[in-house]
This record gives C-alpha cells, sequence and structure tokens, in this order.
C-alpha cells in the first residue's frame, strides 16, 4: 500500500528558495524538540528539502530557532 | 571562482542590544567601509528581538541585515576580522547571496505577493 503523496508546501506557498531569516517558516518543520523534521514528513522536493535543511542550521547559529529546547536539563 | 567575478553577499549581524541606535550605525558605516562596495548596500533593520538561546550572556540582540556587492572579494578577511574584534558584534553571518545559491530571481508580482503575506500573516497557526 503506497501513502497518497504529500504536495510540497514550498511549492504551494510558492516558495523557490528557503530564506534562513524567516523563523516562522522554518519552525514549522523542526520537531518538538528543535530536529529538524524528515523529508517524508515534510512532503518537500528533495531538493526544497535540501535547502530547509542548510536554512534551518543558519538560522539555529544566528538564534533566530534553537538547536534544542523541551528538555530543561 | 576566479576573483574577478563581482559576488552579492548577505551579512546578517547581531549587536548587543544596550547599544545606542547611533552606536550601531556608526559601527555599520566604520565596518561597511571596509568593503568598498560597488553600488549601494541595501540594510534592513530588524531592531531588537529575542534571542533563540543566550549569546555571551544576552537574551537580546539587535539584528540587521545587509546585501552588498563586492567586484574584489580579498577584502572579505579583513571585514570579517574587524567584525569577530568587535565586541559590540554578538554574532554574525557572511553568506553568498540566495541567488549566487541557485535562487531564480524574483519577479516584481512575487515580491509584492510577498509582501502582502507578510502583512496577512501575523495571526495565522
Amino acid at each position: 500500500m503506497r501513502r497518497p503523496k504529500k504536495t510540497d508546501p514550498f511549492a504551494e506557498a510558492r516558495i523557490r528558495f528557503v530564506d534562513y531569516k524567516d523563523d516562522r517558516l522554518l519552525s514549522r518543520f523542526i520537531t518538538e524538540t528543535g530536529k529538524v523534521l524528515p523529508g517524508r514528513l515534510t512532503g518537500a522536493t528533495a531538493r526544497h528539502q535540501r535547502q530547509l535543511a542548510k536554512a534551518i542550521k543558519k538560522a539555529r547559529y544566528l538564534a533566530l530557532i534553537p538547536y534544542t529546547k523541551g528538555s530543561q536539563s | 571562482m576566479p576573483s574577478t567575478k563581482s559576488r552579492t553577499y548577505e551579512a546578517v549581524y547581531i549587536f548587543d542590544s544596550a547599544l545606542e541606535d547611533p552606536q550601531i550605525a556608526e559601527k555599520l558605516d566604520r565596518h561597511h567601509g571596509l568593503l568598498s562596495a560597488s553600488g549601494d548596500i541595501s540594510l534592513e533593520h530588524w531592531g531588537r528581538r529575542q534571542l533563540a538561546y543566550p549569546i555571551k550572556k544576552r537574551e537580546n540582540g539587535y539584528y540587521v541585515i545587509a546585501q552588498f556587492t563586492l567586484d574584489d572579494v580579498s577584502v572579505l578577511p579583513e571585514f570579517e576580522r574587524a567584525l569577530k574584534l568587535d565586541e559590540g558584534v554578538l554574532r554574525y553571518l557572511i553568506s553568498l547571496h540566495e541567488r549566487e545559491l541557485g535562487a531564480p530571481p524574483m519577479t516584481e508580482e512575487e515580491l509584492a505577493a510577498r509582501k502582502k503575506d507578510d502583512d496577512e500573516d501575523e495571526d495565522e497557526e
């Protein structure tokens, strides 16, 4: 059984290049603990998923989104 | 990549939010003076916002985004050095502009649409 194909959320939002400065957008693609959501869950095309991963890493460095969250030590 | 090719960069600076606005403007001018950029340096001040995690014990930072084009990229190391030594800069990131990374140029329409989205998005999700 194949699961139905998800549509690329970036294509849907007419985004052509994922922007690392858009923390509101990026925060939709990280888990509650701050990990990058896998492509099979985001439904992004491989190209957009790669852009997303890089954008998230830049945004983390700039303290726009956290490296980790949730588990307070 | 030959050094003769002009390239467009985007830099994000996070200043110590304790600095006064004129001090930040002065620092920007001073650092950007090192670049001898061709054409204007476009600046976008995000202003003070909360950091996702503390940097140098600071909870807030003053964000500025700059875009500039360099004909001679050999000035970059000196520029970075100045930023690194500046205590008022909590963090900076210099990267190639998205166009240089393969993003297609935005049409006027898209720019307008994006502007509109930004205005409307405020309260969704």
